[in-house]
C-alpha cells in the first residue's frame, strides 16, 4: 500500500478496493499506531460490547479498515483506520508509513512490563523512519486492569518527558475511557501545526495500526542523532 | 418500501434519500447520517456465505455511492471479491457489503441496521 496516494495496491486476488480521493478535499493525513503485540492497539479503535452478534465475522474474516468520524474544532474529521495485524510482516513498505505519518500513537500495556520495555525498540523505528515533525503520543492501555498494573503512570510520564514533544496519557479501550480523546488530542495537535488554508478543506486522516514486532536487522546503520531528546 | 421491524423508512420525496440516521442494531453507533443514502432499495441478495455460516437472503439495501459518506463503518478483509461492512465501534455485522468490482456501490442491508 502506498500511504501517500491513498490507493492501496492489493497484492493478491481481486480488483482491490479503490479508495480514491473520496469526497474529502486535500490529501489525507496519516497517523499510525504502533506498539508490541497484544497491547490493545486494535482495541483502541473498537468498543467491544458482547459477543452474541457475528463473532464469526470478526474472528474468521477480520477487519481490514474502518472509517470513523470525530468532530474537532467545529469541523468534522474523517479517520481512516487500518489494521494490518497478521498480514504483512514488517518490511520496507512499513517504513513508508512512518515517513508519511503526521502523527504516531505508541501504545504499551500497563499490565505487561515487557511491552513498556519494548518502547525503546519502537522509538528506534521512529527515529529511523519517521518525519521529525510528526506528533507523538504515548498511550498506556488497559487502564481497566488496575489490579494487574505493572507500570505506574509516573513511569509512563517519565518516558514521554525524555522525548521532545511526546505527550502521554492512559486509556482503557475496554471501558472506552480516553479512547476518543486519544485520537482527538493527536489530531488536534496535528491541526494546530497545519496552515489555515489546508484546515479549511475537509480533511481526511488515515490511521494505520501495526501489529508485528519490528525486526531490526543486526547491521543497522548508525542511528541519526536522536533529535527528539531534550 | 415496506417497513422492517415495525419501523418506517421515510424518504425525502425528490431525492429518495433516507430521512433518518442509520444505526448499528447492537450498540447504536451511527453508520450514516440522514440524507446520506440514496434509495431505491436495491433488490439484491447479500453476497453468499456470510462469514457467520448459514446466511440470509437480504433483499433491501440502502445504496451508498461514496465510501467517505459513512460516518462510522468497518470493512472486513476480502471474502472472494466482496468486503463486508460491519459496525465500526462494536464490529457487529455484516451490516452490508461491497463488491470490489463495483467501486462506487456500498450496500447497507435494511434488516441489519436500526433507524433512528
Amino acid at each position: 500500500m502506498e500511504p501517500g496516494s491513498g490507493l492501496p495496491q492489493r497484492r493478491a486476488g481481486g480488483g482491490g478496493l479503490d479508495l480514491g480521493a473520496g469526497s474529502a478535499a486535500g490529501s489525507p493525513l496519516q497517523v499510525i499506531i504502533i506498539g508490541s503485540r497484544g497491547v490493545g492497539k486494535t482495541s483502541l479503535m473498537e468498543r467491544f460490547t458482547d459477543d452474541t452478534f457475528c463473532e464469526a465475522c470478526k474472528s474468521t474474516v477480520g477487519v481490514d479498515f474502518k472509517i470513523k468520524t470525530v468532530e474537532l474544532r467545529g469541523k468534522k474529521i474523517r479517520l481512516q483506520i487500518w489494521d494490518t495485524a497478521g498480514q504483512e510482516r514488517f518490511n520496507s513498505i512499513t517504513s513508508a508509513y512512518y515517513r508519511s505519518a503526521k502523527g504516531i500513537i505508541l501504545v504499551y500495556d500497563i499490565t505487561k512490563k515487557e511491552t513498556f520495555d519494548d518502547l525503546p525498540k519502537w522509538m528506534k523505528m521512529i527515529d529511523k523512519y519517521a518525519s521529525e515533525d510528526a506528533e507523538l503520543l504515548l498511550v498506556g492501555n488497559k487502564l481497566d486492569c488496575e489490579v494487574d498494573r505493572e507500570i505506574t503512570r509516573q513511569q509512563g510520564e517519565k518516558f514521554a518527558q525524555q522525548i521532545t514533544g511526546m505527550r502521554f496519557c492512559e486509556a482503557s479501550a475496554k471501558d472506552n475511557f480516553n479512547v476518543d480523546e486519544i485520537f482527538l488530542k493527536l489530531v488536534d495537535d496535528i491541526l494546530k501545526k497545519m496552515p489555515l488554508d489546508v484546515i479549511r478543506n475537509e480533511l481526511s486522516n488515515s490511521i494505520l495500526s501495526l501489529q508485528p514486532e519490528p525486526e531490526i536487522p543486526p547491521e543497522l546503520p548508525p542511528p541519526r542523532p536522536h533529535v527528539r531528546c531534550c | 418500501l415496506s417497513p422492517c421491524h415495525g419501523q418506517g423508512h421515510p424518504r425525502q420525496p425528490q431525492t429518495g434519500r433516507n430521512l433518518r440516521a442509520v444505526l448499528c442494531q447492537r450498540c447504536g453507533s451511527r453508520v450514516l447520517l440522514p440524507g446520506a443514502l440514496l434509495l431505491p432499495a436495491m433488490r439484491k441478495k447479500a453476497a453468499a456465505a456470510a462469514a457467520g455460516g448459514g446466511g440470509d437472503v437480504l433483499r433491501e439495501h440502502w445504496l451508498v455511492r461514496d465510501m467517505f459518506s459513512f460516518e462510522n463503518v468497518g470493512f472486513t478483509r476480502d471474502v472472494g471479491n466482496v468486503k463486508f461492512l460491519v459496525c465500526a465501534d462494536c464490529e457487529a455485522g455484516p451490516i452490508g457489503w461491497h463488491c470490489l468490482d463495483d467501486k462506487d456501490s456500498f450496500y447497507v442491508a435494511l434488516e441489519r441496521v436500526a433507524h433512528e
